[in-house]
């Protein structure tokens, strides 16, 4: 079991100056862009290396052999290596929330134009409900015609429990009436475009790319679905962070600062252009530009919308590793049977998330901190103060798009009160 | 036909399998090789074919892919859908197979495999995908080191060319004072090249 008290070996020398991290080409790989980029993992003394991978098992597979030292990771991933779900176990830490937001539900234009015909009032709502679309599936079915299509990006990742989420909602089970596949974001618009599927939830560029292609209409953001819900994080193994404390405790002092700097609004153009580079995501940067500084064309109408959350890297203690939130990433496994109890799940979450090391650091650079490590979700319609830390942080909405409030002290009132799902074995039974 | 390394001397069928991969220079190589191993190669897939479609009518009882290929997530997935498919090999290893996952992870391999699989046939399966992985990225290299010794060769012999032209030397005399120059500046005779021809 990792100890509460953040390890005193990180004000030591660093363990090691030459670090290979590992980055997918997207546009929320930006805090380890930016780290390296502008020279905030040198000023710790650290000459990073960012390793561009094809994919998320690449990144989880290299990160547990030993071939990189760390990895941005997608929000469920640390703690699912540390269970063993969808993967080789192996314990995984995450010290460090990258980014909140940054993902939306795209479909088809013919899906899309199905759904207003079907259901105008209910496609004149906003957010967007699923429906329209469950109308549809019961229609299709009825008629005996194969189920629709989505894609998402991983088996443990936001984006299958942001549309399963979604989904449900509206009464649609995403295990028998819908077909959930996985493809690399990167060739969703193309697939989309050609009808070997009917949707997709993926992060960005790719929402923008399939809307300003006018390939599909985005009917949601992430932003809608939990405002301000976490998305990527840091992780390393447990191993390695045990080795290497200090090492540990300078990334998170060049990501602390990275993620400052970009949530500067004057400084998001800048970081459109660096990501924009061949050795990075690699898209011309007016695509990535527009959802940087918060204007997302979602393809339902002409309008750009203003949505200056959309994404977020370090406002509302975005960075500050929350137990709650790897607690409810290991109800969405529950609730979708990728684990079948409670039984291992709050001792995993407890020993995957760090916020003892993330305080540490954020201390040392003067930076306020909760004092929890848990805290609920869905009661704040409004901007609030979080009290509970050395002086008061501003935190932002944190609505869930059915309007439920998730209590992480009370997960199996939380999950028993959602009609769709696997039902889950309770601890110990 | 005998299990392909396994050591042994049961009759079995030959493994199946699907390779992804988008270099067919490098493909068509490695599919005589399985073949010549024991290996029954099934087809050779694109990136960009339906892999859901292909896994479930081929249902092959190994998959070999390119790590740098994003379809990798793909085949994660198909792995959770049920024992059928093949899962990834990291997930089998124990200690005496994670120097094997780890050189595998660098020579750009990945490999998928169903559990009835002997894990003496994994092995060997794995080894010859290695060894066709690293031999292919060493004549990548070698042959990327070729051309631009013969582009540095070509603008040296412009630069010469440039210089016999304007001081009206003999090959030699604008030879000699190329090497001379780029000796007294530190600079090599190609990076010297560059800068008379720029």
């Amino acid at each position: 079991m990792a100890t509460e008290q953040a390890n005193p070996d990180a004000n030591g020398p660093l363990e090691t100056r030459e670090l290979r991290l590992g980055i997918i080409p997207l546009t929320d790989c930006a805090p380890l862009v930016v780290a390296r980029e502008l020279g905030f993992f040198a000023e710790q003394g650290l000459d990073v290396t960012l390793s561009r991978e094809a994919s998320w098992a690449n990144i989880r597979d290299k990160v547990q052999l030993g071939a990189l030292d760390g990895a941005q990771m997608l929000g469920p991933m640390p703690l699912a290596g540390s269970l063993g779900v969808a993967g080789p176990r192996k314990p995984m830490v995450t010290a460090f929330n990258l980014s909140l937001n940054g993902n939306a539900i795209t479909v088809s234009r013919r899906l899309h134009e199905r759904m207003c015909r079907r259901d105008p009032r209910a496609m004149a709502q906003r957010p967007v409900t699923a429906e329209a679309l469950r109308q549809i599936i019961e229609t299709d079915r009825l008629a005996g015609a194969p189920p629709l299509t989505f894609a998402m990006v991983f088996p443990v990742s936001n984006h299958n429990y942001q549309l399963r989420y979604w989904l449900a909602s509206a009464g649609i089970d995403p295990d028998r009436d819908v077909r959930i596949i996985v493809i690399p974001p990167q060739f969703v618009a193309s697939n989309l475009e050609c009808g070997r599927i009917d949707g997709f939830c993926v992060g960005e560029p790719w929402n923008s790319y399939a809307v300003s292609r006018g390939i599909g209409c985005s009917l949601i953001t992430s932003y809608e679905i939990w405002n301000n819900g976490p998305e990527k994080v840091f992780a390393v193994t447990e191993e390695w962070a045990a080795r290497h404390p200090a090492t540990h405790r300078a990334v998170l002092l060049a990501l602390l600062r990275a993620c400052r700097w970009l949530d500067e609004p004057d400084n998001r153009r800048t970081a459109a252009r660096l990501l924009a580079r061949p050795e990075y995501v690699g898209v011309p940067e007016s695509v990535l530009t527009p959802t940087l500084v918060g204007r997302f064309r979602d393809g339902l109408d002409n309008t750009v919308r203003y949505l200056p959350d959309f994404m977020v890297f370090s406002r509302y203690g975005a960075n500050f590793p929350w137990r709650s939130h790897g607690l409810w990433f290991g109800l969405q496994m529950m609730r979708w049977g990728q684990i079948g109890d409670y039984s291992e799940l709050e001792g995993a979450v407890q020993r995957t998330y760090r916020p003892d090391i993330y305080r540490d650091a954020a201390e040392a650079a003067g930076l306020s901190v909760p004092e929890k490590d848990w805290k609920t979700e869905g009661l704040h319609a409004q901007e609030w103060l979080l009290k509970a830390a050395r002086y008061p942080i501003r935190m932002a909405t944190d609505r869930f798009f059915d309007g439920r409030a998730y209590d992480p002290a009370d997960p199996h009132r939380y999950l028993g009160g959602f009609r769709i799902g696997r039902r889950p074995r309770r601890a110990g039974g | 036909m005998h299990g392909a390394g396994a050591g042994s001397q049961e009759v079995q069928m030959a493994a199946r399998i699907l390779l992804i991969d988008t270099k067919p220079s490098r493909s068509h190589h490695l599919e005589e090789a399985l073949s010549a191993a024991g290996f029954q190669v099934l087809a050779t897939v694109d990136e960009q074919d339906d892999l859901y479609a292909r896994m479930t009518e081929l249902a092959p009882d190994a998959v070999i892919v390119d790590a740098d290929l994003p379809s990798r997530d793909t085949l994660e997935h198909l792995a959770q859908l049920g024992r059928r498919f093949p899962k990834p090999i990291v997930m089998l290893s124990e200690d005496e197979d994670a120097e094997t996952s780890l050189e595998a992870a660098r020579a750009g391999v990945s490999a998928y495999v169903v559990d009835t699989l002997a894990p003496a046939t994994v092995r060997s399966l794995v080894n010859v995908a290695i060894s066709h992985f690293q031999a292919h990225s060493q004549l990548r290299t070698e042959i990327s080191r070729i051309q631009q010794s013969l582009e540095q060769r070509k603008a040296i012999d412009r630069a010469k060319c440039l210089l016999m032209e304007r001081q009206g030397i003999g090959e030699e005399a604008a030879y000699g004072r190329l090497r001379k120059m780029a000796m007294d500046r530190r600079l090599s005779l190609y990076e010297l090249a560059c800068e008379l021809l720029e």
